[in-house]
């Protein structure tokens, strides 16, 4: 008994540094955040008076809170299904034997390594009016498409891009768990007389169902959670017309441009409960426990 | 033997960890002398002017001066300085944001600290004044918008300087016949959509944006309505062109020297990147257009704010006393930047140069662009809906209601 409690104390000893910094960094801010929910605080002065729920009443009067809504939620709807098929497929298609597959995998890797703001500005380049697509689109449809400030546009650029520089990243994650899908059930399938295309369907896809769950979730809580992108692209504003507004876009309003820490926090934790929710629904429908692997 | 290592091993990583937060509070005892002062970064030229101006500073009193340089996003970084109670002595203030950070007394009252406070351009001087009078930071510089020509492509298309009007209505025309003789990728003048370029418009239009309550109000003046839709027929049009969203460049300034613009509506502070990347542009400054028949321009000013923990108050006093005292003229002639002092603009003669003429004329009649706490929430309303209204999304007219519904809602929930 007593080594047991020896040993406790020495793994806890080599995890004391991570623990003290999760502990100062992530847990002494979440339950802070708690506490502030329910002030009206002036971030500068720190001055706050408690409100009791008012900042939430605040909040869901908010048209800037349902513009944010209905764009993360557009933004994740489209982002996730598209980034996790496409990496999967590619993933597939890189697995199989073709030539050069390092070669490709390597360029393929490049978009998830750019900075995201470099890559927002190397897409805004691309998509002002005066740009290499809106030039392009002029002259092969005649048509002037304006990408930066049609509301309906903006928030497309912006998930084009974010799948474009996320799919490489999933792609590796599907490559490492393709590797370990045992040859035999491709033999056996084959012997069955299914076809690639089958076997892609009934077992790379069955047998990839823990790491789906992985880049699915992984996916979620990136979506949600954007802000880069639409910071920059925006120029901080979540225009135009609040189409490029993001839940974090405005909690960071809130808080700095605003003044306004309470509504922050509070819109933070609305955020919190929103990823939660929808994870546990997603791990639900998936039934990530019940998949061998 | 070997777990004890370890554990020694954890043990001095733990006391690292608390070694390192004591090490901010070894800030508190620093010398007296020693003042941080916080500044965004600017064009080479305000850099060194800034540099040469605080050694000048150190050099006749014998205090330190840390220049702290916070890149991007100034506000932002310094609101968080200040959340984390780690404010410097001395920071930068625009006067758009100075109301917001006198509400929340943070900043120290200087009403009678600063020297001969009669010699500053008054509206500059009052941004930066509580309700009552109470002073909180004294402007460094100040710039206004002027309308720069460009004389190399006014020329190619058959002008002179002679024939670009000075009123609102007519440099619309006249941009209009410009375009006919211009490339497809040309402008034949660049504007701005924020609100910061047109508060004076609105203002000489008949319509302040900011009531005396401080609420929005942009629909009470029809003649303000269509102000804002000449912008968006001549962006329609095609004379009127954005540099972001329909040139693809950074700024006006970038539209402007790589010839792709004849006219822009611009502060003084293009001048640095005129001369040093675009030194081959030939241009002339004019007064800002009248809009109906009122002489009309903004006024942007910064000042140096003192925060009010801070523990070196007597020293930032003398700091910014000097900078905006005897140190003036050095700065002003090395960063370009237009003095705030009425006797040292007197003394530099600035008035004798052409383009900067047109600039400090604009002084006297510039709306400062200031205008209490609510500002910014209604220059983002309005920044918001008029690009509906410039896509044409919306009508004018409504966009400029749900701007002023979108202000107005998000300031009642501020109170």
């Amino acid at each position: 008994m007593g080594n047991r409690r020896y040993l406790n104390f020495q793994g806890y000893s080599f995890m004391m540094p991570a623990l003290l910094a999760i502990l100062f960094f992530t847990i002494v801010p979440v339950v802070y955040a708690f506490f502030m929910m329910f002030y009206k605080v002036d971030i500068l002065s720190g001055a706050r008076t408690f409100i009791g729920l008012d900042n939430f009443r605040k909040i869901f009067e908010d048209p800037k809170f349902w513009a944010s809504f209905t764009n993360t939620f557009r933004y994740v709807l489209v982002v996730v299904p598209i980034q996790t098929v496409i990496a999967m497929a590619l993933a597939a298609l890189l697995n199989s034997k073709i030539n050069f597959s390092r070669g490709f995998l390597t360029i393929m890797f490049i978009p998830t390594l750019t900075s995201s703001s470099a890559m927002t500005l190397i897409f805004m380049w691309l998509f002002n009016n005066n740009g290499l697509m809106a030039n392009m689109m002029e002259q092969l449809f005649g048509m002037k498409v304006e990408f930066l400030t049609n509301p309906s546009l903006a928030l497309t650029v912006i998930m084009a891009m974010n799948i474009f520089s996320t799919v490489p990243h999933f792609m590796v994650v599907f490559l490492s768990g393709l590797q370990d899908i045992p040859d035999s059930l491709y033999e056996a399938a084959s012997l069955d007389g299914a076809n690639s295309f089958k076997k892609f369907l009934h077992v790379t896809v069955p047998q990839l169902m823990p790491i789906t769950f992985y880049v699915i979730t992984m996916g979620l809580v990136g979506c949600f959670q954007i802000f880069d992108q639409a910071f920059i692209l925006s120029g901080g504003t979540g225009g135009p017309q609040n189409s490029t507004l993001t839940f974090s876009l405005y909690i960071y309003q809130l808080a700095f441009t605003s003044n306004d820490m309470g509504r922050a926090t509070a819109l933070a934790f609305v955020l919190g409960t929103i990823i939660f929710a929808v994870t546990y629904i997603v791990n639900k429908l998936l039934k990530a426990d019940e998949v061998n692997g | 033997m070997k777990k004890i290592a370890a554990f020694a091993l954890a043990t001095s990583l733990l006391l690292g960890v608390t070694a390192c937060s004591s090490g901010e509070s070894t800030k508190t005892t620093a010398k007296d002398d020693t003042i941080t002062l916080a500044v965004w970064g600017s064009s080479p030229a305000e850099t060194k002017g800034l540099e040469t101006t605080v050694k000048s500073f150190e050099k006749s009193t014998g205090k330190n001066v840390k220049i702290e340089v916070i890149q991007d996003n100034f506000q932002d970084a310094l609101t968080a300085r200040f959340a984390a109670k780690n404010a410097p002595d001395v920071f930068y203030m625009e006067s758009f944001a100075a109301p917001k950070f006198i509400k929340s007394g943070v900043l120290a009252d200087i009403s009678d600290d600063v020297k001969n406070q009669d010699d500053f351009y008054q509206p500059v001087l009052n941004s930066f004044k509580d309700d009552e009078g109470k002073l909180f930071a004294v402007p460094k510089d100040y710039s206004t918008l002027a309308l720069y020509v460009n004389t190399d492509l006014l020329e190619k298309a058959g002008y002179t300087m002679a024939d670009v009007p000075s009123d609102w209505d007519g440099l619309l025309n006249f941009s209009k016949t410009l375009q006919g003789k211009l490339a497809k990728d040309q402008a034949a003048m660049v504007f701005d959509t924020s609100m910061a370029r047109h508060m004076s418009s609105l203002i000489a239009s008949g319509l302040n944006p900011v009531t005396a309550e401080g609420k929005a109000d942009f629909t009470s003046s029809p003649k303000a309505l269509d102000y804002l839709q000449s912008l968006i027929d001549g962006h329609k049009e095609g004379y009127l062109k954005n540099a972001k969203i329909d040139l693809g460049v950074d700024w006006a300034g970038a539209a402007f020297g790589t010839n792709k613009a004849v006219m822009m509506i611009e502060g003084n502070w293009v001048l640095s990147a005129l001369k040093t990347d675009y030194p081959t542009v030939k241009y002339e400054a004019l007064e800002a257009p009248t809009v109906n028949g009122n002489k009309e321009t903004m006024t942007f000013t910064v000042g140096y704010a003192i925060s009010k923990d801070s523990k070196h108050k007597k020293t930032a006093v003398e700091f910014i006393n000097y900078m905006t005292g005897d140190g003036q003229k050095q700065w002003s002639e090395l960063s370009g930047t237009f003095p705030t002092r009425q006797s040292v603009a007197d003394a530099m003669k600035l008035d004798e140069d052409k383009v900067l003429k047109a600039h400090i004329e604009g002084a006297k009649y510039g709306t400062v662009w200031s205008s209490g706490v609510n500002l910014p929430v209604i220059s983002g309303a309005f920044d918001n809906q008029f690009l509906a209204a410039l896509n044409g999304d919306k009508s004018v007219k409504d966009a400029m209601k749900a701007a002023e519904k979108e202000a107005n809602d998000e300031i009642a929930r501020q109170q």
